[in-house]
């Protein structure tokens, strides 16, 4: 017998249901352990199957989840990828960015239990992204691909299942964000004119990285007629440029997602990706009269009186603090269209490589097979 | 609030009634399933101060009573 079998086996790890869907839909449903879809349903065989690619300890936990600080063990993990509707393949990216969230810069347990809309945004680079099938084209931010979809899907699985992000007790936001469902990218490496993010930040083009930021939902940015950098930058400052933003108050990254037209205009006028930033930084702002007089007094003169104590009203709100705060990345397909990812402000993006137990870059998900 | 706790200084959370069960959730993963939440009326953030004091004045007598508690 496998030692997942044995884990399994354990006293209290499984539950014996009624094999109709709709049965253990209600069931799951009942006990709080879905996002409210309906879910394949984690047995056995099926998380078995689901370690296929995992190379690493399974009594070592991935991370600790909070608010709850759950531990969250490659098996219980393999269950939420298995509910999310995951292909073994997928189960290594979904580990590593529980990992990458999981570092405290991240600040996983501010952004699971706080008011403000934010989920992990995880956007993939390298080869086993492509490897995977995990959409960078059109749509690439909405519905229809499995990896995109599972991928994400599990990654909040796991947050509510282990760490107990559960609206109203572990999980506080207001309203929430349709994105809590699963907000998953590629970077269309093929499409853009510049670097790739995890190129940008020092990682081999051939390693396969994700990138996690706790973000909103994206806005999108409308642009068909400017056809110069400055045209279409004009239009991004703009979109960025609000008051009710999480971005004017904290030390942030928010991210601009450039559609590869918008991207491939903007290059042709010269810009590389720390010019864009750099354009950015010093466009996208707010005079300081723009918010609220309470705003003003209680947050900016207040709790920013380093920077607004006597600050003259007509003085300028930054989106994000230095020019390479900001996180640049090209995705989508056909279109004049670009996106804004504001988000909760106190996070900071953190990027890991996918490896094998030995420390090597892992070239294919199949580096990583058992 | 869980660390002074564990060091033995007496400490309490304010917490509003829309946020108790997080609080009370929060005090038992930290170890300290006893720590006092000094229950006000939610929102506590964006008041006017008529309304802050209205709920420190809620709080103030739950806290008295713990420090009691604890004193004797």
């Amino acid at each position: 017998m496998s030692a997942v079998r044995n884990m399994l086996d354990a006293p209290g790890a499984m539950l014996e249901v009624d094999d109709d869907p709709e049965a253990l839909y209600e069931l799951l449903c009942s006990k709080g352990w879905s996002d409210g879809l309906p879910v394949i349903p984690p047995t056995a065989e099926r998380v078995e199957r689901m370690l296929k690619y995992y190379d690493r300890a399974l009594e070592e936990p991935i991370a600790k989840i909070p608010p709850r600080y759950g531990a969250a063990t490659p098996v219980r993990v393999a269950a939420n990828a298995v509910m999310a509707g995951c292909k073994p393949e997928y189960f290594p990216l979904v580990v590593l960015a529980i990992e990458a969230m999981a570092e405290d810069r991240y600040n996983l347990y501010g952004t699971q239990a706080t008011t403000h809309p934010c989920t992990p945004f995880l956007i993939f680079n390298g080869p086993v992204a492509r490897e995977l099938g995990i959409n960078a084209g059109q749509n690439a931010m909405g519905n229809y691909f499995r990896a995109n979809a599972a991928i994400g899907r599990a990654v909040r699985l796991t947050l509510v299942n282990i760490g107990a992000a559960i609206p109203g007790v572990g999980d506080m936001a207001t309203a929430g964000t349709p994105a809590k469902f699963t907000f998953c990218v590629a970077e269309n490496e093929a499409a853009s004119p510049w670097e790739p993010l995890h190129v940008e930040l020092g990682f081999p083009k051939d390693a396969s990285t994700v990138t996690v930021i706790a973000a909103e939902g994206p806005h999108n940015i409308n642009d068909h007629e400017s056809i110069t950098a400055e045209g279409i930058l004009t239009m991004i400052a703009g979109t960025m440029t609000i008051t009710g933003s999480n971005n004017a108050y904290y030390v942030g990254q928010p991210c601009v997602a450039f559609g590869p037209e918008h991207a491939q205009t903007v290059a042709a006028g010269g810009f590389s990706k720390a010019d864009v930033k750099k354009w950015l930084f010093d466009r996208a702002t707010l005079p300081l009269n723009r918010f609220s007089s309470e705003t003003i007094e209680r947050r900016f003169r207040r709790k920013l009186a380093e920077d607004y104590a006597d600050a003259s009203t007509d003085a300028a709100v930054r989106m994000f603090k230095k020019p390479e705060d900001l996180l640049v990345i090209v995705t989508g397909g056909a279109g004049k269209h670009s996106a804004y990812i504001p988000t909760f402000g106190n996070t900071r993006a953190v990027t890991r490589a996918l490896t094998r137990a030995d420390g090597a870059l892992a070239k294919s998900v199949e580096d990583l097979r058992k | 609030m869980a660390q002074l706790t564990k060091r033995g200084v007496m400490a309490a959370v304010v917490c509003s009634d829309t946020f108790m069960k997080l609080g009370t959730a929060q005090a038992k993963v930290f170890g300290v399933p006893d720590l006092p939440l000094l229950k006000i009326q939610h929102p506590l953030g964006g008041l006017a101060k008529d309304k802050v004091r209205e709920r420190a004045a809620v709080a103030l007598p739950q806290l008295l009573k713990f420090v009691k508690e604890k004193q004797s």
